[in-house]
Order: structure tokens, then sequence, then C-alpha cells
């Protein structure tokens, strides 16, 4: 075997391409090792290039598959009453959506006021104020919490919350917005802490030191230097945690009444978008309007979520130019 | 990365070998796949004669699921299940629901409704007239028909339903349901109301027979109680009959499943303990 | 990162009484609702295996679900939890790595890279419910094989596609360069530097994501309800993957919402109970041996 050496010189720093390339020179019996190497590498190129490109088909042909479905609900429905009727009627045709966007925010909503300071609380206390042992201990524990099934969280919910609810507040139902947006606090608490946790390690010590140099205690600096410092990465969890919350399912399901009537107090049983695609989708004809008006909410649903994604790239490259 | 890949290799190729056989190994009597799907009422029947039915004929899949009445004829017409459980006849039109053309209706049993309250609530009977006024929110506190002053909770089961087209049609004569307040709540099949009912005090609710448990409390209509002997005497209004939709004529192990859960032994068996009622009962 | 500097001895410490108050306030603040939170959330785990596993029978596990009467099992369920969980990850780990691979390898870094790696974060951020409505257009639609198995573990393996590519990325790129041009320098191709340099240097990474989209198809249930359906084929060790695949998640939820059978509450502690046992058994399966690996290396 040849080693060809570079005419370029033995120390210039190689681009990614030009890596590797020492094969690249064909020459020889076709199925001799160099070729054979050669045939390899563009193989797995090219199944590394087609995957990729099946990541970013998957998307478009979700994209395109439910827009297409759902843009046929304005065949039979004007788009204001779409958006904005809140009788939800489809046996008799009214397809009025606004119940369940009402109650997507206001459950999104109720579930942030709720969870992102008591996040952000256990954010400080594993970065700042735990002794070594116990945050050792707590943050796998809060990984672990992430990973359990949300029908668990709903099925506690319904087993366990609603009781509680009914006895300690006396309402008839404890079905609706309080009860699916303490489930779903739970559901959220590890995701926001965890990354808010990290933004906090992240912010250099030097601000910290130079806080406390100019005489500042703990509650000071924390409260007035590090959780500023911290502010994107806190925001980028508090937006990861909002895209679990609007794209809850099954626990929300189980808590919150299924009932297509506007929310008007917390403990009234209603409906959003998720829990209403799945308990609906079954029931419809798919060539409906009921089944477009339900593509279409899923579309919005779809919507939501990948404009947060561009809000978060968004904060991200303001952050980094800070 | 290499013991991974061998791994999956391995599993795969364990996957379709089972698969092939699986497939090959049917050679004998009955075979075939049943999907069952659609009405709630009736699916404590289709469970029990598709167990039932396996003993005899265990080449045959069976799988029954339930999500409401019109979701029976509509996954046959779909293509998803081969029959269609449904607790009117739709090859005709009903109030509310339009005929699905091409399918066959087979009448499979009778089923008597009952309105349902909490075990908590003291009353035991209500006439028609009181019914009416609960379910189209009039009557909104338990006193006023007897019972203690608690808010009444109204269960009510999600469009779709035979159930409530039934008890709609037959107990209330007629009148509109509610459709919103903060004392009242839609659920999607029979197990739910079942759930909902046993556990919220000052629930009424609507539900078979068949679902009925000692957790909760079975009203009396018009001082009538709901039993099987009072359906069958005609003293108790509130019961239809259920039935089988497929697509067209149906052959093969739908066809025997079918007649099965038609042929008297069935009926006069398992049938009436479950406490539905044979269809032979109501001529 | 701890206090920097002790205060009790420095000569810049506060003499404010108010400012040692609220630090000392905010102090015991802070431990209090932290306290809570963990000790709630732990009693939840506690409560959850506590409801379910001591009734656990070996019968339960690999039992038929009985239909109307008490007793049944959750066996089918459990099984085609794991056998959905199989067909997925074969599905899903293979592209996510390759695609992975090509955007930490192979691509370019211009506007069209940026916008694929978009989509690929757009796409890990959608929620699952969306990938059961495809799935339900793609398979239930467009091919007209109904509610299957494979159309359920498809539709898992979308969902889990685009963070497995990410993870893989991420990895990868973490891995020192000098490893890298190391095995350059020893004349291997660009494919045998993937395969015995980059990937065992990662695998910590690629462990981790592997652990994490596991977990997420095991409990996923919204996905299988559209796409696979609420029933079994009825029989245990069914591979057929035309038949319907309902898993241990969404019977947990059909169990609980139906409640036929009499011990329905009794069989929902107890299935939930398995799910959260499962999932971490999982956890721990996979991050001991890591664990152990970096020990030794340390």
């Amino acid at each position: 075997m040849q080693w060809e050496t570079s005419e370029r010189g033995p120390f210039r720093k190689e681009k990614a391409s030009e890596l590797g390339g020492s094969i690249r020179t064909g020459s020889g019996n076709a199925f001799d090792r160099k070729n054979r190497l050669l045939f390899y590498n563009r193989l797995f190129k090219i199944a590394c290039v087609a995957s990729a490109v099946f990541v970013c088909l998957i998307l478009f042909g979700i994209l395109f598959l439910m827009f297409r479905t759902g843009a046929l609900t304005f065949r039979d429905v004007s788009p204001v009453t779409f958006f904005f009727s809140s009788d939800w009627a489809p046996e008799s045709d009214s397809y009025g959506a606004f119940v369940f966007i009402f109650g997507t925010l206001a459950l999104t909503l109720l579930t942030l006021a709720i969870s992102v300071p008591l996040s952000v609380v256990i954010a400080v206390f594993l970065s700042e104020v735990a002794p070594a042992w116990l945050r050792n201990l707590l943050r796998p524990v809060l990984d672990l919490l992430v990973g359990i099934p949300s029908v668990v969280y709903g099925f506690l919910g319904l087993t366990i919350l609603i009781p509680l609810l009914r006895d300690i507040t006396g309402t008839n139902m404890g079905d609706g917005l309080l009860a699916a947006a303490i489930v779903l606090t739970i559901m959220v608490l590890p995701t926001i802490s965890r990354v808010s946790d990290d933004a906090i390690c992240f912010v250099p010590r030097k601000y910290r030191d130079a806080s406390y140099a100019l005489g500042a205690t703990r509650f000071q600096t924390i409260f007035k230097v590090t959780i500023p410092a911290a502010r994107s990465g806190i925001l980028y969890g508090v937006i990861l945690g909002m895209a679990r919350a609007i794209g809850e399912t099954m626990a929300v399901v189980m808590v919150i009444g299924n009932t297509p009537q506007l929310a008007d107090s917390l403990f009234k049983p209603t409906s959003v978008l998720t829990s209403n695609i799945v308990m609906q989708i079954a029931n419809v004809p798919f060539d409906s309007t009921w089944n477009n008006a339900l593509y279409l909410m899923g579309f919005l649903l779809l919507v939501i979520s990948l404009l947060m994604i561009v809000a978060v790239r968004w904060l991200q490259r303001k952050g980094a130019a800070r | 990365m290499k013991w991974f890949k061998s791994l999956s290799v391995a599993a795969l190729s364990i996957a379709l070998v089972a698969t092939s056989v699986s497939a090959a190994g049917a050679a004998s009597s009955l075979k075939g796949k049943i999907v069952i799907n659609g009405s709630s009422a009736l699916l404590p029947l289709t469970l029990q004669a598709s167990n039932e039915f396996k003993k005899l004929h265990p080449k045959v899949k069976i799988s029954a699921s339930a999500a409401g009445s019109i979701t029976g004829p509509q996954s046959v017409r779909k293509g998803i299940a081969d029959i269609g459980a449904v607790d009117w006849d739709a090859s005709q039109d009903v109030p509310g629901f339009k005929k699905f053309e091409g399918q066959v209706a087979h009448q499979v049993a009778v089923i008597p409704f009952a309105a349902v309250a909490n075990s908590n609530v003291k009353v035991d009977g209500l006439s028609t007239k009181q019914l009416q006024d609960i379910f189209s929110g009039k009557v909104t506190n338990w006193k006023d028909v007897g019972g203690d002053d608690a808010d009444i909770i109204v269960v009510n089961r999600a469009f779709g339903s035979g159930t409530r087209v039934n008890f709609q049609m037959k107990a209330l004569q007629g009148t509109e349901f509610l459709s919103k307040g903060s004392n009242y709540k839609e659920v999607k099949s029979s197990g739910d109301m079942k759930t909902a009912v046993e556990t919220t005090p000052n629930a009424i609710g609507y539900i078979d027979l068949v679902y009925v448990t000692n957790k909760m409390k079975a009203l009396k209509i018009n001082n009538v109680a709901p039993t099987e002997a009072n359906v069958i005497n005609g003293t108790y209004k509130v019961w239809g009959y259920g039935y089988y939709m497929t697509k067209g004529k149906p052959d093969g192990a739908t066809k025997a499943f079918i007649e099965y859960v038609q042929s008297a032994k069935f009926q006069n068996g398992s049938l009436k303990k479950l406490k539905f009622i044979p269809i032979s009962a109501m001529k | 990162m701890k206090t920097a500097v002790r205060q009790s001895r420095s000569p810049f410490r506060s003499h404010s009484g108010t400012n040692v108050f609220y630090n000392r306030l905010f102090t015991a603040f802070v431990w209090g609702v932290s306290g809570c939170i963990v000790l709630f959330i732990l009693a939840l785990l506690f409560l959850i295996l506590e409801k379910g596993l001591p009734s656990l029978t070996w019968d339960f596990i690999v039992g038929l679900p009985s239909e109307i009467e008490e007793g049944g099992g959750i066996g089918p369920a459990l099984f085609n939890s794991f056998y959905l969980l199989l067909i997925s990850l074969l599905i899903a780990v293979p592209l996510g790595m390759a695609a992975g691979i090509y955007l930490a390898e192979f691509a370019p870094d211009n506007k069209w890279i940026g916008f694929v790696r978009i989509c690929v974060e757009g796409l890990a951020s959608v929620p699952s419910i969306i990938f059961g409505l495809f799935g339900i257009v793609l398979f239930v639609e467009t091919f007209q094989i109904g509610l299957t198995i494979l159309g359920g573990a498809i539709s898992l393996a979308f969902l889990n596609l685009p963070v497995m590519t990410r993870v893989t990325e991420e990895s990868i790129r973490a891995v020192p360069a000098e490893l890298k041009q190391a095995s350059f320098a020893l004349g291997a191709t660009h494919l045998q530097t993937i395969r015995k340099a980059l990937v065992p240097a990662a695998v910590n990474g690629l462990v981790t994501g592997i652990c994490l989209i596991a977990g997420r198809a095991f409990g996923e249930s919204a996905v299988i309800i559209l796409t696979a359906g609420v029933t079994t084929s009825g029989v245990m060790w069914d591979f057929n993957v035309m038949s319907p695949g309902e898993t241990l998640a969404v019977h947990l939820w059909y169990v609980q919402s139906e409640a036929i059978v009499p011990d329905a509450v009794s069989i929902s502690d107890k299935a939930a109970a398995v799910l959260v046992f499962v999932i971490l058994a999982f956890n721990f399966l996979f991050r001991i041996p890591l664990w152990i690996r970096d020990r030794k290396n340390r």
C-alpha cells in the first residue's frame, strides 16, 4: 500500500471534505480495498443525506396534510365563526372553536402562573442553596420525573386530586381548569427547573464575586444579579414547559371534564384543543366538516408550537449577541 | 455498537419468522379476523359472545371496542371494522342521524335503559315530567323533586351515543337536553357514565341496565322499577333494540359470529345472565 | 456555585439588619418551598408504586385481560408495549443517527442546513397528538390498513426521530476534534472514523438519547390510541404486525374510563405501578453501566 503525502505540507489544517481524501483518487482493481472503502463511504454519505432529507420531509408532510384537511373546513364554515364563536355543536352544524382556543390559552397561562415561580425557586435551590450531596441526589430524580408517562399523571389527578379538590373547595365536581393546571404543573416543573438550573449555573462566577465584593447578601445577589443574568436561559426553560403544556393530551383529558363549554370558572368542566381532538376523532366520518374542523384545530396546535421554536431561536440569538 | 446491531438483526428475524409461522398455521376449521366497534351499551354482550365464540373456533381473532353507537356504522363504512354495534337501526333514518347506505342490520338483543343517580341521592323514583325538567335544566336542585337541598349534577352522554338517543326518545319523550352549565358534564361512553355517577355525589345520568352496579341507584320512572320483567310485560318503556351492522351481507367468520349471537343458546343463556333481554321475549 | 465569600468576617459585610434578615428569610423560604415540592414529588412516586406493586402477581402480568369478570391481566397490552417499542426503536435509531451524523459531519455550514436544523427542532416539539392525526391520514385513509401495530410503531418512530437526530448531532459535536484528526492521521476513511472513533466516544450521549426516546415510546398513549387502537388481538405473544395494538399506557386509560369490570380500580392501580416501575428500571439499566464506565475512566 502506498502512503500519499500531501503536497500542501504536513501541518495545514484540512477541511472536513478534504480529510480522508487520500483514498479518493481511484486506481487499480475494481474490488480492491481502496475502491471498496470509497464505495462504502459514498454509500454511507448518501444514506445520511437521505435520512436528513427524510426528517425534513416528515415535517413538510405533516404540515401539508394537516393544512389540506383543515382548510377544507373553510368551505362550510367562515373563519370568523370558527375562531370566534363559542358554540360548538357539530350535530347542528355549528363549529365555533373559540371554546377550545380559549381553554388552551387559559390552561397554559394558569399552568405557567403556578409553575414558573415554583420552578425558579427549585432551580435556585439546586444551583445556589443546596449542599452538593443533595444536589447530586435531586438532579437525577427530577430527570426521572420527565420520563413518567402522562397517563399516570392523569390517573393520579383523577383518583387523588379531583376528590381532594372537591372536598377542599366544596364545589360539586372537581373537574376543570384548576385540576388540569395542577396536573400540568407537576408535569412541567422538572423541565423548567432543570433548564433554569443549568442556566443559573452558567452565569460566570465573576458576576457573583463582584456582587459579594460590593457587600451584597446571598439573597440580593441571587435576586438582582444571578437571575437577571440567567434570564434568557430561564426563558428558554419556560418556553419548553409551555410547549409541553400546550401539547399535553392524555393527562388533561382525564381531569378537565370534556364538555364543550366556555370556562368561566376554575371548576367548570371544559375542553381544550388537544382533549377535544382525542375525544371526538373516532366519532367522525372522514370526509365531513366535523373531521376537517378537528384537523384544523390540530393544525392550529402545530402552528403554535412551531412559532414557539422560532421565538426560542430568536431569543437565543438575542442572548448570544448581548 | 456491534452488539446492538446483532441484537436488532436477531430480533427482526425472530419477528419475521414468528409472523410467517402464525400466518401459515391457520389451516383447519373456521378462521378469520373480526373487528367490532360501536355501542358501549352492547359492549359487554359483544365481549361475552366473543369469548364463547373463540372457545368454539380458536382460529378466529376477535377484537372489540366501543366509543359510542355512531362509531359502529362509521367504522364499518371506513373499513376499520367488520361489525358495527349500534343502538338503533342504522340502515334507516333516525332523528338526528342519516341512514348508512349499503349496510345490513341484524337484531341481536333488547337493551333496557335506566336513569341512575349517585347512591347519596335520597330520591327513589321520578316522573317523566321531573326527568324532563332535570335533564333540560329547568329543575336544578334535588329538593324540588323530593331530595336534599343540593345541586343536581347532570351527566350526559356525548352526541353519537345510542343510549342518549334511546333515553331521549323513550324517557324524555323527545325533550332537548341542556348543553351547558357549571353542573353539567358530558362523557364519552357507558363506562365513563358509570364512573362519573358512581363517584360524583348528587349526580344523575342514564345508562343501560347491564352497567348498573350496587354503587349507584337505578331510579324508578313513573313508579315502575327498571327490571327485565317490567320490560317484557310492557310496563317499563325505556328500552331499545341493539343491532349489528355489516357492510352488505356478512360471510365467513363474521356471519358465523352474528349467527351465534342470535342463536337461542346464547340468547337464553349468557345474554340473559348479563341482564339483556332476548329478542324472542318481546313478541 | 458556593458563596464566594464568607459573610461573617469580611470587612465589607453588610451591617444593615434588614438585609441580613431578608437573607435569612429568603434562605428559609427557598429551603421550605423546595423541600415541600421535592417531598411532594417523591410522595407521588411512592404512592403510585405502593398502591400497585405489592398486589402484583405473575398472573396479572402475563394474564389475558378479562372483559367482564374480575381478575383480568395486562399480558397482551404489556407485550404490545414492548413490541411497539422495539419496532419503533429499530426504525428511529438508525435513521435518527444517520441524520444526526449527517448534520454533524457532512453538512456544510450554510443557510439551507440552518433551515434543516430548525425543521428538526421544530418537529421535535410538535405535540404528540399531531403525529396521531398524521398517522390516521397516512395509515387509515391513504393506505387503508386500519388500526395496526405497524401503523402505531411507525407513527411512534416519526415522533422520536427528531429527538434522536438532535441528540446524535450534539453528542458527535461534543467529541474533541483531536480524536477525529488523530483517526484521519492514521489513514482511516471518513466512515471508519465515524464508526470506530466518533460513535464510541459519543456513546454516553447517544445512550441517554436512546433512553429518552425509549421512555417516551413506552409511555406514549395519544398516538397509539389514534393509530393502533384500544384493543389487542386477545392472545399473548401475537407477533402479527397487522393486529390492533393496545399498549399498557392505553390500557390504563381505557380501563380507567370504561370500567366495565368490577375491579377496574385495582387493575388501573396495578397497571400504573407497572408502567412507572418499567420506566424507572429502563433509566437505571441504562445509566448504571455508564456510571460505572465513568468511574472507571475517572
